[in-house]
């Protein structure tokens, strides 16, 4: 089992903006995105996440596997939850309002009420603006950002040196522990062990993953001894650390952190001191419905 | 054997130094490469949430290490095996799964002979505690981000959740528990 990072160097803007920068951006986007349902705000933010994602020069190749799982996640959310069943909008649409199809549809020959109603589809659309921005700022990091940034972005960002390095030391181990699981799970096929053998109960089954989980935690853990030895002796922890890969901000990098802050301080005043937090259904909607 | 208990000296379960550093650090990794190898099993219709064994790995750091240890596992392994699939960032559900590491790892400090009944039972309580805890955290924040109602949170996103990741810890964390005693007594830690 080979893993491979999906990052790779495009020469895209997003490869020329300082880490840092970008997960700035990124969390302004999350917190006004989801400060208010009011759709001028919410479009802006989605038009802003869309001229973001293209900084990227990411392909549909790149990133297919991320959006089909988002499309499922999506799904669930909006069509099941808001469109067909309704719940996903009990929390912010008021019960009640104009029905889409006040005389119900023919389906197959039968007559069915739906009752989705104008307010609710719009919903779904917000809904969709708001998660969709969330997932276009989100999904195109690991794509865009180097592995070997992660540790001192997060230690430069205000995170203690330790839990940076931490992190920075888990992305150097998962090649090494894939390739133990891949290791073990071969040498346990030798010997006629089954990962999906369908046989038994459901807690025979969850059992059945043992064989595999054993080996490579404990294997993991006894290895993880020498490595803090090491550690150690090369006096690990005992003053403030440097980094071998380099941050330095540029005058862009400066003008994304403004907008950043500035997009989310408008955002904020507009939904609490403007009152444009709430969810509201624009005249234009309901026209279509008429 | 050597341990804490017949030793008398009493557990420190907030240290953080060196070993605590690399077993976290190893605990995050290997749940990665754990959930990104079984990501394929998903729960149809169940909303963000997939069948994961490898939710045992932070449970159990965080009983054999504490729950720094617990919580970065989980909160760190969850991104990291996010990044390998390519989903992006959901910080709430990193922060659940760092929540069902640290549970367990606030009994590690009951905890001193890692085969004996009572240190499995209180294990599996953490278990239930942990992921009860963790996945209502992660399952809530769906009504902050998707605007869903109570009962959509409950049955859409925490359920799924807490039921296979609950079942998959209780029975995979007494497995671990015991073979990690064996390591202990052998090489006496």
């Amino acid at each position: 089992m080979l893993v491979a990072w999906n990052y790779r160097y495009r020469n895209s803007p997003m490869d020329h903006i300082d880490p840092r920068a970008r997960f700035i951006f990124s969390f302004a986007v999350l917190f006004s995105a989801t400060t208010t349902w009011n759709p001028n705000i919410l479009f802006a933010v989605f038009l802003i996440a869309i001229t973001w994602y293209s900084l990227g020069r990411l392909t549909w190749k790149d990133t297919r596997l991320g959006w089909f799982m988002i499309s499922i996640m999506l799904f669930t959310m909006i069509v099941v939850n808001t469109i067909i069943t309704g719940g996903g909008a009990g929390g912010v649409v008021p019960p009640g309002g104009q029905l889409v199809w006040p005389d119900g549809v023919l389906i197959f020959g039968k007559h069915l009420n739906l009752g989705l109603t104008v307010e609710r589809l719009w919903f779904a659309v917000s809904q969709l603006m708001r998660i969709l921005s969330i997932s276009l700022v989100f999904i195109m990091i690991p794509y865009t950002m180097d592995s070997r940034a992660y540790g001192v972005t997060f230690s430069k960002l205000g995170l203690p040196d330790r839990l940076a390095y931490t992190m920075e030391l888990s992305f150097r181990f998962i090649p090494t522990l894939a390739r133990n699981f891949q290791v073990t799970l071969d040498a346990q096929r030798a010997r006629g062990f089954e990962l999906d053998a369908g046989k038994g109960n459901i807690i025979q089954k969850i059992r059945q993953v043992a064989p595999l989980l054993i080996p490579v935690t404990m294997n993991a853990i006894v290895s993880s001894e020498d490595i803090a030895n090491a550690m150690d002796l090369r006096g690990f922890g005992q003053r403030k650390r440097t980094w071998l890969y380099q941050l330095k901000f540029q005058w862009w990098d400066w003008a994304i952190i403004a907008f950043s802050i500035l997009m989310l301080a408008t955002t904020l005043l507009l939904a609490y001191r403007f009152d444009m937090r709430l969810f509201s259904v624009p005249h234009w909607w309901y026209g279509l419905f008429n | 054997m050597q341990d804490t208990h017949t030793t008398g000296k009493k557990k420190n379960i907030w240290a953080f130094g060196t070993k605590q550093v690399v077993y976290a650090a190893i605990g995050a990794a290997l749940y990665a490469v754990v959930t990104w190898a079984f990501n394929i099993w998903q729960i149809p219709g169940a909303g963000n949430v997939g069948i994961r064994p490898a939710v045992v790995i932070p449970m159990f750091f965080g009983i054999a290490f504490g729950p720094i240890v617990g919580f970065i596992t989980g909160f760190v392994g969850n991104i990291l095996a996010d990044m390998l699939s390519g989903y992006g960032f959901w910080l709430w559900w990193d922060l659940g799964n760092g929540v069902m590491g640290l549970i367990p790892g606030l009994f590690s400090a009951l905890i001193y002979i890692y085969n004996e009944k009572k240190s499995i039972l209180l294990g599996e309580v953490s278990v239930v505690l942990g992921v009860a805890l963790g996945m209502a955290l992660a399952s809530v924040s769906e009504m902050w981000v998707s605007g869903a109602d109570i009962n959509t949170v409950i049955f859409a996103n925490f359920l799924p959740a807490f039921i296979t990741n609950v079942l998959w810890g209780l029975v995979l964390l007494p497995i671990l528990m015991v073979a990690y005693a064996a390591i202990v007594q052998r090489s006496g830690r």
